[in-house]
C-alpha cells in the first residue's frame, strides 16, 4: 500500500503525516522533563559504549602481533586524551548500568506508584520522585566513578 | 526461530545484568596490580593463559555483543517501522554481532597459545 507523506503542524512543530519525526524528535531533550533526558542519555551512552566495545575488541587484538605491536597500540591510549576518553567510558558505563537497573525495575512495574484519577494538572503518577531520584542516583554514581577513574589514571602507582 | 519482542527484552535485561558482574571482575583484574603494570605485554599474555579468565573474557564478549547490538537494533526500530527495515536491521545486527564475537574469540584463542 502506497503511503503519501505530507507535513502536519502541531504548534511550532512540523510532523510528517505518518506521525514520525525521526531522529530530530529522538535528539530533542526539551519539553519532556528529566525522564526524557534519561531516555536520551541511556541511548547516547549505549551507542557510545557499543562503539568503544568494538574499538576495544579491535585494540586488544594487537596483542597477537607481539610485544612491539602491543606497545605501539598502548602508546596511543596512554596519553592525556586517551585517559580522558577512558574516564568518559567509566562515567557513561556507570550511568548506563545504574539507569538500566532503574529501567528494569520500571518495566517490572516497581516504583511506578498506584494509578489514580487523572486530575488537573494531569501529572503522570508514574513520573514520580522515585523515578527522578533514580536518575539522580545514576548521575551521581557516574560522577563518583569518574572521580575514581581520575584517581587511578592520573594518580601515582 | 522467531522470538517475541518481550522475550528479546528479557534477553536484553539478562545480558545487561550479567555483563555488569563479569565486567566488574574484568576491571578488578586490572586494579589488583598497579594500573601501569597491569597492561604490560607479559601481564596481559599471562591473563590470557589463565583459562578461567580467558573463559570470562569470552563470556564478556558474547554478553556485551548481544546486549550492545540488540540495543542498537531497538534504537533503529524506534526511528522507523516497516517490515523490510525491521528485517534488514535484524539481519545486519545478527551478522555484526557474530563478526565481533568471532574476531574477539580469535584474539582470545591466539593470545592463549602465545609463548612468553
Amino acid at each position: 500500500m502506497a503511503t503519501s507523506k505530507r507535513n502536519v503542524n502541531f504548534g511550532n512543530r512540523s510532523v510528517s503525516s505518518d506521525n514520525r519525526e525521526g531522529i530530530k524528535a529522538w535528539l530533542n531533550p526539551f519539553g519532556y522533563g528529566w525522564e526524557r533526558v534519561s531516555y536520551w542519555l541511556q541511548r547516547l551512552t549505549g551507542l557510545f559504549l557499543l562503539v568503544y566495545f568494538v574499538g576495544h575488541v579491535f585494540e586488544t587484538s594487537s596483542i597477537i602481533g607481539g610485544p612491539d605491536v602491543w606497545n605501539s597500540m598502548l602508546q596511543l591510549t596512554q596519553t592525556l586524551m586517551g585517559h580522558l576518553f577512558l574516564i568518559l567510558v567509566i562515567g557513561t558505563s556507570t550511568f548506563h548500568s545504574a539507569n538500566g537497573i532503574r529501567l528494569i525495575f520500571t518495566h517490572l512495574g516497581k516504583g511506578l506508584g498506584k494509578p489514580g484519577r487523572p486530575d488537573y494538572p494531569y501529572l503522570a503518577s508514574s513520573l514520580n520522585y522515585r523515578q527522578k531520584s533514580g536518575i539522580w542516583v545514576a548521575l551521581i554514581l557516574a560522577a563518583l566513578a569518574m572521580l575514581f577513574g581520575v584517581q587511578v589514571l592520573f594518580g601515582k602507582g | 526461530m522467531n522470538l517475541r519482542e518481550s522475550q528479546i527484552m528479557k534477553i536484553h535485561y539478562l545480558t545487561g545484568v550479567c555483563a555488569l558482574f563479569v565486567v566488574a571482575v574484568h576491571i578488578i583484574m586490572r586494579l589488583i596490580v598497579p594500573f601501569s603494570t597491569s597492561l604490560t605485554y607479559e601481564n596481559v599474555i599471562g591473563n590470557y593463559h589463565n583459562i578461567p579468565y580467558a573463559v570470562l573474557l569470552e563470556i564478556i564478549l558474547i554478553l556485551i555483543a548481544i546486549h550492545g547490538f540488540n540495543g542498537l537494533r531497538i534504537i533503529l526500530l524506534e526511528l522507523r517501522q516497516n517490515r523490510i527495515w525491521e528485517k534488514c536491521v535484524s539481519y545486519a545486527i545478527i551478522i555484526a554481532s557474530i563478526a565481533v564475537i568471532a574476531y574477539g574469540t580469535r584474539t582470545i584463542i591466539f593470545a592463549n597459545g602465545l609463548e612468553l
